[in-house]
């Protein structure tokens, strides 16, 4: 009885989510077809798929996309190493720790995002500038989290490590790194993120190529349906790509 | 105690969880029936799983049972009854963002005692307690130990006939659950409480109880009960005297089966009986 | 060695008189680094404040020996150039309509976020049927929408605020509807047992309950809602923030720029550091 009630309230709130984005989808469909809305400020769904397909058959994304993704990866790579190893270090003592992690945590409640004109100053227009603001967001998450996991490590652990004769490389390859791990996973695909959202952002707000560029070019020739096409391409990708990486952080934290 | 008149009545009062047939389906207390006489102090004791706590739920109305009928002075109960009942549970149920002293006026509030008596009465049922100097404290600053003695300050500010302690010092570690029930014996020397009390520490229930109701393995119910006669408030020294060995070995005796058979009916079935016999 | 033993028994008393003084000095002074040492361990704060300090100097000097003047200032200059910042025209207003977008779109996040988080978490089957339609737009990357609100909203306060309000409501939203999810079961249930009514188990058991994760999720939002409303700031550069940065940018004005970025991101730690005392201020149960 109560499973069976349970299935069906399952049911019930997956037909609640479908009609809802359903309702949403007419309710474009109709205001663009029916009620007069302006096609330069909504266009039509069917012709905002109709790009959708045409953006995909031809690839004109790909040389925007190869942009983005390689300004991403490179933010990311850097902000990961350098935020795992700086994390190490500093969590090394619980000194430096009580010194440095107030310092990062303060820096990191202040929108970063304002480093974007003084880096665009310093580095150009180009992929540099959205590198360093994607590597300084993500640094921070990075960092933090390597602090606090390997300051949360159960003491217990290490005492009962050492006291059957672990090396310090011993210690901190089968003891620390696990311990500290879903904790820094966390950090990652938050760094993950938000180096995402930088480097689009920054796209958006000054740059010469990239997919968050192209966007903006389409809603300044007023491409609209074109222009819709594209965010929801975008919006595809990262949401695929968030969906993974957390897939990923859950497997690596299985065993909690 | 005496031969007094019944203040709780359960009659042949059955629970189950979930419907037969489901996974989860569970007959948790079998056909009970107990009177529990004025200003007694009673203990459940009996195997985890026995239904003793769920059997408390049904007396405090927190649980409708599937059979069967609680009368508590001469009322039948369908819901809290909080001008009866006051309860005190295992967790820790003290509101965490309010004091020590709100927590015991917020009681007074919930159950519609006047304002004006809230401070009065707030203030002898922490002195009562021992808790008068941490009564601005938040349940966070407070051990383990004291959080119940605020609890059962709480509990006492309500003034009612009737205390349900549920496994109230189960969390705690085995020095403090001594000195509280010595406290627990002494304060209930001074008032007129009819006491329910579930535990599993063949000691406590020894040392506390007036008698002590054992239960069998699930579905549970009354398998025997032990009455002690000992005046309350009770002698520390009563722990080491023969009297209490001989009761708590007899409790003991009437427990065990009905922890093995409670431990079996979990383990995995080759290792049933193996080692059935005496530890 | 000599020394000691000839001055007797009163350099036992008092061992570091006499002898030895260039000894002396330096176990004096040894003495003094401990107690330096044993300080700066007690104090970490005053280290963090030191390696501020440390990355400035480096910075100042960098920037005045090795760096082009025409993209980065060293901050004794952009100190300096506080003033005209402030004194350049429009400046002032900008900054002033950048704060009202900020408080503006604050509250209104607040407003819609905390009753929808709230009826989100104490309602099971609008919970199980709305939250992964939340979750996924909060984690939907926002800013590739921003060129739409400026068409939808102008280049005025308008879409700044709506940007702002986009970025700032659904951590709000979640963190409540996490918090209501948190009661113990057990404080409902010995509040019932006491004869707790529903309007008192609203009043002194969900709603202290449900104060930390407002004040959370309004932290959380007032970050989305810089963020939001920051990005859309920067992204019109015809008027506001934007206009400015992008004209200092232009006219390699790198001490006015550094200038204009410091006050805005003053502005972000004062906004942030009330929200952060109102919270502590409501939390001191914890």
């Amino acid at each position: 009885m109560a499973r069976r009630r349970e299935a069906m309230e399952r049911l019930a709130s997956r037909a609640v989510q479908i009609g809802f984005l359903l309702a949403l989808l007419a309710s474009w469909y109709a205001a663009t077809n029916f009620w007069g809305v302006n096609h330069l400020l909504l266009p039509n769904p069917v012709a905002v798929f109709h790009q959708l397909v045409d953006v995909l058959k031809t690839g004109q994304f790909l040389p925007d996309l190869r942009v983005t993704a390689t300004e991403f990866a490179a933010a990311f790579v850097l902000a990961m190493t350098s935020g795992m190893l700086v994390g190490c270090f500093v969590s090394r003592s619980r000194y430096w720790v009580a010194v440095f992690e107030p310092l990062f945590a303060g820096i990191y409640s202040i929108p970063i995002i304002l480093l974007l004109p003084l880096y665009v100053l310093f580095f150009g227009l180009g992929p540099a500038s959205k590198i360093a603001l994607g590597t300084t967001i993500s640094f921070f998450p990075v960092v933090l989290s390597t602090i606090a996991g390997f300051g949360h490590v159960d003491r217990t652990l290490v005492t009962a490590a050492r006291s059957m004769g672990a090396s310090d490389y011993q210690l901190f390859r089968y003891v620390l790194v696990p311990a500290a791990l879903p904790v820094i996973l966390t950090g990652l695909r938050i760094g993950f993120t938000v180096a995402l959202l930088a480097i689009l952002g920054s796209e958006t707000i000054a740059s010469l190529a990239g997919l968050g560029h192209h966007i903006v070019q389409l809603a300044e020739s007023m491409e609209m349906a074109r222009m819709f096409a594209y965010i929801a391409f975008v919006v595809a990708i990262t949401v695929l790509l968030n969906g993974l990486v957390s897939h990923l952080e859950a497997r690596g934290r299985r065993h909690e | 105690m005496s031969t007094g008149e019944v203040a709780i009545r359960i009659r042949s009062v059955g629970h189950q969880f979930g419907e037969a047939g489901e996974a989860r389906h569970v007959r948790a207390l079998a056909d009970t029936s107990l009177d529990i006489v004025r200003g007694e102090l009673l203990c459940l004791i009996g195997p985890s799983g026995c239904g003793k706590s769920t059997l408390l739920n049904v007396i405090g109305g927190l649980l409708a049972p599937t059979s069967g009928t609680v009368e508590v002075a001469g009322k039948p109960v369908h819901g809290p009854m909080p001008h009866d009942i006051a309860y005190i549970f295992q967790e820790n149920a003290l509101l965490p963002w309010n004091t020590v002293d709100e927590n015991v006026r917020l009681g007074m509030l919930f159950q519609g005692v006047p304002k004006a008596e809230h401070a009065a009465r707030a203030q002898r049922s922490l002195e009562a307690v021992g808790l008068a100097e941490f009564a601005d404290h938040y349940p966070a600053q407070l051990s383990g130990g004291m959080r119940q003695r605020a609890a059962l300050a709480r509990a006492l500010s309500l003034q009612t006939g009737i205390l349900l302690m549920d496994e109230p010092f189960g969390a705690l570690d085995e020095q403090t659950r001594m000195i509280l029930g010595e406290d627990l014996s002494v304060l209930l020397a001074r008032t007129e409480k009819t006491i329910v009390f579930v535990t599993h520490s063949l000691g406590e229930a020894a040392f506390l109880a007036d008698r002590v109701a054992v239960f069998s393995a699930r579905p549970g119910t009354v398998k025997k009960i032990i009455r002690i006669d000992e005046p309350h408030p009770r002698n520390p020294a009563f722990v080491t005297s023969e009297k209490f060995t001989t009761l708590r070995n007899e409790l003991y005796a009437l427990l065990h089966d009905e922890i093995r058979k409670a431990v079996g009916s979990e383990a995995p079935r080759g290792r049933r009986g193996a080692n059935g016999g005496a530890p | 060695m000599t020394s000691i033993q000839s001055s007797g028994v009163a350099t036992t008393a008092r061992p570091r008189e006499g002898g030895n003084p260039a000894l002396d000095s330096r176990l004096r002074g040894n003495e003094r680094m401990k107690a330096a040492r044993a300080f700066l361990l007690r104090h970490p704060g005053i280290v963090r404040l030191g390696a501020v300090i440390v990355i400035l100097l480096a910075w100042e000097i960098a920037a005045r020996v090795f760096m082009d003047p025409l993209f980065i200032s060293p901050p004794s200059r952009v100190f300096a150039s506080l003033g005209a910042v402030l004194h350049t025209e429009g400046v002032p207003n900008a900054l002033r309509l950048t704060f009202f977008e900020l408080a503006v779109g604050f509250a209104i996040a607040v407003a819609i976020g905390l009753p929808l988080g709230l009826a989100l978490g104490l309602q099971p089957f609008g919970r199980r049927s709305f939250m992964p339609i939340v979750l996924l737009v909060y984690g939907m990357p926002k800013v590739t929408f921003l060129p739409l609100f400026i068409l939808f909203f102008g280049i005025g306060p308008a879409s700044k605020i709506a940007f702002g309000v986009a970025h700032g409501i659904f951590p709000i939203i979640v963190t409540v509807v996490a918090g209501v999810q948190g009661l113990k079961p057990i404080l409902l249930v010995s509040a019932r047992s006491m004869g707790a009514s529903r309007w008192h188990i609203l009043r002194w058991v969900i709603f202290p309950h449900m104060i930390p994760s407002f004040f959370a999720g309004m932290r959380l939002g007032l970050s989305g809602v810089l963020l939001g409303v920051l990005l859309a700031e920067l992204y019109v550069s015809t008027a506001g923030i934007g206009y400015f940065t992008t004209m200092f940018t232009e006219n390699f004005q790198p001490a006015k720029l550094f200038g204009l970025i410091a006050m805005l991101a003053a502005m972000a730690i004062v906004l942030n550091e009330i929200v952060r005392r109102a919270e502590h201020r409501f939390s001191r149960w914890r």
